[in-house]
């Protein structure tokens, strides 16, 4: 027997994988091998120091409740009721239910396509925006610069906050154009992860929210105020992205009944 | 998704965070990017959940692990994070067994690096399988369907990354 064959019998054995009969054949070998024998303590020298210098890590708390939080609200979007399952045949009953939400999320989809449109057209602004070169147009951390710019290039001024201290701090904004007009958009930080946020008047649009969607590793959170239409997208999470959307509701509320001051 | 499902998923997925964790904390050798791997590959977690099909605790681990090994390698194709070492060839890597990358046989000319550094070091494709076997425990078998390779590929694979950390030993 060669020695590369035996050496690939010693990692095996060693990992469990080898055969009784050919554990038995490896071991009559090794009994008369000398170099055999060596290539084995050395493996089992490597094993020990792996087991000692390379340690398994462990996922933080915070991303483990952050996931949680994210699973909950994906799984709530689509059906918020709970459907009692099958006793007989559990396999049916959730393939009924799956159809079910199959049918219900078309439906709900169908009866929203105008909603969808501008979804799709929001995510694809926010893809081009990320090509080189697109993102900003006035490139300041400080709100003071960024608001004034949009003066004469827009029919409103966008409320435009800085989040900072808050870990979201703003990079800067840009004209952009969509549900045909022209829009303010304002571009967030978290981390290495982008926000834009997409704001015009609202318009008669009734306030209220819409409901996360998640389109292409990207969440779209949409929003309407007494004063303006928000969209916000990300690939940042959805706990996270919520948590975002959150200051800027705040922020505005805080600054109504009044619209923000110039 | 219906509460049951949800339970169903969780119970599936959460006790193997850790490892899957530790998974994509190697592939991607950093804190931040793991996390966003792993928060990336629970969401697709439970959006296939429903193909699921296993049953065994081992089941749901494998599974899991796949998708993390996959979104893994998508990052990193997409941040071209890895380019000393995203250019594998098995067979270019199976002929020269022992060729180092060129900055590590200079840091080690230097100062003697750590074995968890030269198992960062090691080519994604088998930092990954030393990682399964001997931080997971996993089977030949089932890191032959969580890399997507045949059991022969993954035990040559495992063999060439031992030797290169024995190298670091001696």
């Amino acid at each position: 027997m060669s020695h590369p064959a035996v050496e690939a019998w010693i990692d095996q054995s060693l990992d469990d994988e080898l055969s009784a009969a050919d554990a038995a054949e490896l071991a009559v070998h090794l009994e008369g091998c000398e170099r055999c024998r060596g290539f084995r303590e050395e493996r089992l020298a490597l094993r020990a120091a792996i087991a000692e210098q390379i340690p398994r890590f462990e996922a933080p708390g915070p991303l483990r409740e952050r996931m949680r939080a994210e699973w909950r609200a994906h799984a709530g979007a689509r059906s918020p009721k709970p459907v009692r399952r099958l006793q007989l045949g559990y396999w049916v009953g959730l393939a009924a239910a799956l159809a079910i939400v199959a049918v219900t999320s078309w439906q709900v989809s169908a009866s929203r396509a105008g909603a969808r449109l501008l979804a799709d057209e929001v995510l694809a602004t926010h893809v081009r925006s990320l090509m080189p070169g697109h993102l900003t147009d006035v490139i300041s951390t400080d709100q003071h610069t960024v608001k004034p710019w949009f003066n004469g290039r827009l029919d409103f001024s966008p409320p435009v906050y800085d989040f900072a201290g808050r870990g979201y701090p703003l990079a800067g904004g840009r004209l952009d154009y969509l549900h045909g007009r022209t829009v303010a958009a304002l571009v967030y930080t978290r981390r290495k992860h982008l926000i834009n946020v997409f704001v015009w008047p609202a318009g008669g649009e009734a306030a209220g929210g819409g409901k996360p969607r998640f389109v292409q590793g990207y969440h779209l959170l949409r929003w309407v105020t007494p004063d303006y239409q928000y969209w916000v997208v990300s690939d940042l999470g959805i706990a996270e992205l919520s948590e975002f959307a959150g200051l800027i509701q705040a922020a505005d509320s805080a600054a109504a009944p009044a619209p923000p001051s110039q | 998704m219906h509460q049951s499902e949800l339970e169903r998923f969780e119970a599936a997925v959460l006790p193997h965070l850790n490892g899957a964790y530790s998974l994509a904390r190697y592939l991607t050798r950093n804190d931040f990017d793991a996390e966003d791997v792993v928060q990336d590959a629970c969401l697709r977690a439970l959006r296939y959940f429903g193909g699921f099909r296993g049953t065994t605790a081992a089941d749901g681990r494998a599974w899991l692990y796949t998708i993390v090994r996959n979104t893994a390698h998508t990052w990193r194709h997409r941040n071209r994070a890895d380019t000393l070492t995203a250019e594998f060839d098995e067979a270019v890597h199976s002929e020269h067994v022992g060729d180092e990358h060129p900055e590590s046989a200079l840091d080690r000319s230097v100062a003697r690096e750590s074995l968890a550094e030269s198992l960062d070091r090691l080519p994604p494709e088998f930092r990954e399988v030393l990682v399964l076997r001997e931080l997971e425990g996993l089977s030949y078998k089932e890191i032959s369907a969580v890399v997507g390779a045949p059991v022969g590929t993954v035990m040559s694979r495992l063999s060439r990354a031992r030797k290169r950390l024995q190298e670091e030993l001696r």
